[in-house]
């Protein structure tokens, strides 16, 4: 039991950051994603005895986040859209900067990809290596690279445009 | 104009951070067994004192129909069905390998889950109803031959009314939103599943 609670330490210490901006790319609000890296987690618990070294723990712990995130979708009739993003400036105690403005532009320019867009990207933002990702999406890895190079393209026209605004 | 670069660099220097604890997440581990216990044992509360009630008219009271008796076994019947299918459910709940297929698995999974969900809700129900229909009116026979005539008849009027009420106000009501959400969530998810095909 305590190895066990070593274990899921370690994985939610090395692990929590990336699967939170997985879940906030996903949902557009924080607190929908703290909902979903925690239901994440508990996930990752209730299955650790599950994990086959067939892979890193990291891919598996982002193949759960992942359906996880399909599920919020299927459970809330919510959807990622602008006015949630306002949320990101809101959570900010203070005056929000120039920075915490651009990266609330960026939520929102996430949020108009598609569904697979965002788990995507988010995860090429977060620089997860590309075998990786395309393990946790369930795609082969040329697929992916030519789904990268699109979303690329298309989450840079949404951004400036959307700072054009 | 920013380049993708930039806003990769942006997005490193971002702020937002969960503010979930290690602990808390524990703690809500525990929470939730605790929580699945409590429903359980609520479900169990609530059928159990039902059926040995059932069980208990069934043996040690002496009606003067055997239809009676049949109507006893079918709602024994419907109750125990509800408390497995629950159970069931559960159960399904918590065998959660589902999780750790390929997102299009999973959306094949969820919507399946979600269709046999409504098929339960829906279709399922109106069996349910139709059965403790029949109790109530096999029971109605052995009313008849004891109470007052038009307390019979005022019974009966009651117990119709009642369960016309049920399916035609509430159970209509309840099919029709009930099928409005599926159908909703079933094109979420054959959208969701399109974008994940590899291809």
């Amino acid at each position: 039991m305590s190895n066990q609670r070593q274990l899921f330490q370690r994985l939610f210490e090395d692990n929590s950051k990336k699967v939170y901006h997985l879940c906030y790319g996903y949902t557009g609000d924080s607190d929908s994603a703290n909902d979903l890296m925690q239901e994440t987690f508990i996930k990752v618990w209730q299955n650790l005895d599950k994990f086959r070294n067939q892979s890193q723990f990291s891919t598996w712990i982002y193949r759960i986040a992942v359906n996880t995130c399909l599920s919020y979708l299927r459970t809330a009739k919510r959807r990622a859209t602008d006015e949630l993003n306002d949320t990101i400036i809101e959570n900010y105690t203070e005056e929000p900067s120039e920075k915490q403005e651009q990266v609330a532009l960026l939520y929102r320019s996430i949020a108009q990809l598609e569904e697979n867009e965002r788990i995507i990207i988010t995860m090429v933002l977060d620089e997860i290596p590309y075998p990786e990702i395309a393990e946790v999406a369930g795609i082969s890895e040329g697929n992916l690279r030519v789904k990268i190079h699109r979303i690329k393209h298309k989450l840079t026209e949404i951004y400036n445009s959307n700072e054009r605004v | 104009m920013k380049e993708f670069d930039e806003i990769q660099q942006l997005w490193h220097r971002q702020e937002p951070e969960p503010n979930v604890s290690f602990e808390a997440i524990l703690k809500r581990i525990k929470g939730n067994k605790a929580a699945l216990a409590r429903k359980l044992l609520w479900q169990i509360v609530a059928v159990a004192p039902a059926t040995i009630i059932l069980l208990w008219m069934i043996i040690a009271v002496q009606f003067s129909t055997w239809t009676t008796y049949l109507a006893c076994v079918i709602m024994v019947g419907c109750v125990c069905y509800y408390f497995f299918t629950q159970l069931a459910d559960y159960h399904n709940i918590r065998k959660s390998h589902h999780l750790l297929a390929k997102p299009q698995d999973y959306i094949h999974y969820l919507k399946a889950f979600q269709q046999k969900r409504n098929h339960f809700n829906t279709r399922n129900y109106a069996v349910y109803e139709a059965c403790i229909a029949v109790a109530f009116a096999l029971y109605s026979i052995e009313m008849y031959f004891v109470l007052p005539f038009w307390t019979f008849v005022g019974s009966i009027i009651f117990i119709v009314f009642w369960f016309l009420i049920c399916h035609f106000v509430f159970m209509k009501q309840y099919i029709h939103s009930e099928n409005e959400r599926i159908e909703e969530m079933i094109e979420n998810l054959e959208r969701i599943k399109g974008q994940f095909r590899d291809a």
